[in-house]
């Protein structure tokens, strides 16, 4: 069964359709990159999946849970338990939005914490979930190569190990599918080596994910499946070496010589 | 009367005048600090006419004289409804200077506060949605110490001018400390044509202004462990 | 426009009603009520101010105490802002203006006030080294004078068509004078003769020629039945002495005016 499917799905700002009927399915496992110009979408795709935008029309459907049937979904339905079904997704944005007042592990043990204390357990159990807790976020920061950072604070860290940082907090909660929104844009490019290193790893992990990414060949690298969005519509997709390799449409060909070129 | 003997006179004179100056100045940040919170919370509410109102309400106070507002608070009810609602008395003006003090620096501090919480980048919200945050613990886990580091300058300086605008009050009579250290140039408590204790206020605000201003550099300190 | 005339005559009505209802009480009766009467003084030596205790004493803050005593309600001193006098007044926070108040014609006309008791002149005070230049009212005109702003020292030098600083009260003025910022203020004798000189700080200045001849009356709001009362309570205290007692404590015995 796929772990993800998605249906129909249309979103539009105003009078600007943004989404344009967009249909796909992941595997669990897979890594799923999705490519295109600035404005083609794929950022307002990832909001969707998290909801962070209320999509027209469409369905969002997570290991065979219908989480959003805009259809049938009036705004009500659609806040109702958001909170429980953005957990199925975790989200690395570009900007990182670490919380620049916690330390790198307090950042990632913030909302594991927040979500433990709504166990009825948590008085009894507090001590040692909380120990817990802890030791989950330091192990997903040693895994980031931050072992010595973890008491930093977000200042005192670097822009690649700010992004790792918030991918292991993304990680905590264990979300089915964990996307990335260009989490390499805001880099310098001798830093953005680090963090595509930790992605690869996550891939090697078999980690579900969705990279919305500018570096064509790190998408080739690390994805089984490429999308190519162009003005809200899915234009191509396929296997990298389809879509990379013999791309069928003009509109990609022209896109990606645009970046050979570059 | 010799300067040593005018000093004593002079010093408890000021003191009680400086007491009335504190008891304005202290319940005008225990009101106005609450109520700018609440307008400024109002002022971003979905409801518009709310937001309508709030913002006429804070343009008229904040485009008009404290001074004229003093005298509106206290002589209206007397004046033009004939019923004088404050009371006879140092107790009566008091609440009234109180009253005035309160509304006006709620409007200036609810300026504040909504712009120190819409500085905060909506990808502090975001990032707390996407953890499956509620928005009262964003509100309070993620974002309220950015905004307090953010307005503490601005709020800073507000309550250092406040505590020279309760000189204002003395347009309703209040004894305060400005209106204690002129009774001696007229005459009072047997010393009559003295201008120094006018000016000798002036020592009074320093001194606690300077109080004022260690203590926000220090919790600036405290705050500036992040950036 | 005869919709216009309709509107403007019913808005007469209410105000004249309004008015009537204000007008019927009896000032008195409010007062007796309430049980004390306000009295509205500013510090102003030797009329009302504060002895080393704090307590209230002076020509007009003793009087003030018998005439609550001849009503039989207690007294309270206020102190207001002089500007304010008639807003105090009338919003009902005091219920007289009883502080060597000069009945001006603005004065009579915004306060019923009593029968005058007392006399008092504006004089001129300056450097005591300049004084005696300026001997003759004539020799006065090319000065600047610190005065009061609506007191009747302002109007004197107005009357005089002399130059006028304006400032907020008769200290000030002195302090202009002090400060070299205006040649000479124009104030009350009374106030002069306890302002100026050894032990103050203007002991540089003196005053000397005398402006006009004026008299202090007590105000109360206008139509108030208490104005006619306390002429009767002065009048009796004149008869048996206690008036001229008072005067005698504060040394303003030869000021006072006794029928």
């Amino acid at each position: 069964m796929a772990i993800l499917e998605v249906q129909n799905l249309r979103k539009s700002f105003g009078s600007t359709l943004v989404l344009d009927d967009i249909s796909f399915t992941m595997e669990k496992g897979a890594v799923l990159s999705l490519i295109g110009s600035s404005g083609s979408g794929k950022t307002t795709l990832l909001r969707c999946l998290n909801f962070l935008e209320q999509p027209d029309s469409g369905i969002i459907r997570v290991n065979g849970e219908t989480l959003l049937d805009a259809a049938a979904a009036t705004a009500s339905d659609f806040h109702r338990n958001l909170r429980l079904k953005r957990l199925h997704f975790g989200l690395v944005f570009q900007s990182f939005n670490l919380f620049p007042q916690y330390t790198a592990l307090e950042n990632v043990m913030l909302a594991e914490k927040l979500l433990a204390r709504e166990q009825p357990d948590w008085k009894e159990r507090k001590a040692a979930r909380l120990q817990e807790i802890q030791a989950h976020a330091e192990s997903l920061l040693a895994d980031m190569g931050l072992k010595d950072r973890m008491n930093n604070y977000p200042h005192q860290l670097s822009g690649g190990q700010c992004q790792r940082v918030a991918i292991a907090r993304a990680l905590a909660l264990n979300p089915d599918i964990l996307c990335f929104d260009e989490p390499t844009s805001a880099l310098d490019p001798e830093l953005t080596g680090e963090v595509l290193r930790v992605i690869r790893s996550l891939a090697s992990l078999h980690t579900t994910m969705i990279i919305v990414t500018h570096e064509m060949s790190f998408a080739r690298d690390v994805a089984d499946h490429i999308i190519f969005l162009d003005s809200g519509k899915i234009c191509e997709e396929g296997t990298p070496e389809e879509v990379f390799g013999n791309p069928q449409q003009e509109r990609t060909r022209q896109f990606l010589s645009n970046y050979a070129q570059q | 009367m010799s300067f040593g003997e005018q000093l004593p006179i002079v010093f408890s004179a000021l003191n009680t005048g400086f007491l009335q100056t504190m008891r304005l100045f202290l319940i005008t940040l225990v009101g106005a600090l609450p109520l700018g919170m609440l307008l400024a919370i109002g002022e971003m509410s979905r409801f518009r006419l709310l937001r309508t109102i709030i913002k006429t309400v804070v343009w008229i106070i904040r485009g008009s004289p404290l001074m004229i507002q003093l005298l509106i608070i206290f002589y209206f009810p007397g004046l033009v409804f004939n019923t004088p609602l404050w009371g006879s008395g140092e107790s009566g003006r008091l609440a009234a200077a109180s009253v005035a003090f309160i509304i006006n620096y709620a409007c200036y501090f609810c300026e504040i506060f909504r712009g120190g919480i819409q500085s905060i980048p909506v990808g502090q919200e975001e990032a707390g949605l996407v953890l499956g945050m509620k928005p009262t613990q964003i509100f309070f886990r993620v974002k309220l110490l950015q905004v307090i580091k953010a307005i503490l300058p601005p709020i800073s300086n507000e309550i250092i001018t406040l505590v020279k605008d309760t000189s204002l009050a003395r347009i309703i009579a209040l004894q305060e400390i400005i209106w204690a250290g002129q009774a001696f140039m007229k005459g009072s408590r047997g010393i009559s044509g003295v201008i120094w204790p006018l000016f000798f206020t002036g020592v009074y605000y320093l001194a606690f202004t300077g109080i004022l201003t260690l203590l926000f550099g220090r919790l600036e300190k405290k705050l500036s462990f992040f950036r | 426009m005869k919709k216009i005339i309709a509107l403007l005559l019913c808005l007469m009505l209410v105000a004249v009603a309004a008015f009537a209802v204000a007008e019927g009480e009896s000032d008195k009766a409010y007062v007796l009520e309430k049980g004390t009467l306000i009295v509205g003084i500013t510090d102003f030596e030797p009329m009302d101010y504060k002895n080393e205790a704090g307590e209230w004493i002076g020509f007009d803050a003793d009087l003030a105490v018998a005439f609550a005593n001849y009503l039989g309600v207690k007294v309270e001193f206020q102190e207001i802002d002089w500007d304010n006098k008639i807003f105090e007044l009338n919003g009902k926070n005091i219920d007289c203006v009883w502080n060597g108040m000069t009945l001006t014609d603005e004065v009579l006309s915004a306060m019923t006030c009593s029968k005058p008791y007392m006399n008092n002149a504006q004089i001129v005070v300056m450097r005591a080294d300049k004084i005696a230049d300026y001997a003759t009212v004539e020799s006065l005109s090319s000065l600047i004078f610190a005065v009061e702003a609506g007191s009747a020292g302002e109007a004197e030098v107005n009357a005089l068509g002399y130059q006028v600083n304006a400032v907020q009260n008769q200290a000030a003025a002195l302090m202009e004078v002090k400060a070299g910022t205006s040649d000479a203020a124009v104030i009350d004798a009374l106030m002069a003769a306890a302002m100026v000189g050894e032990g103050t700080s203007y002991a540089d200045l003196a005053y000397s020629l005398p402006l006009n001849e004026e008299q202090y009356g007590v105000g109360f709001r206008t139509g108030s039945d208490l104005a006619a009362e306390l002429d009767a309570f002065l009048a009796a205290s004149a008869a048996d002495g206690t008036l001229q007692k008072v005067a005698e404590t504060y040394k303003v015995q030869a000021a006072i005016v006794t029928e």
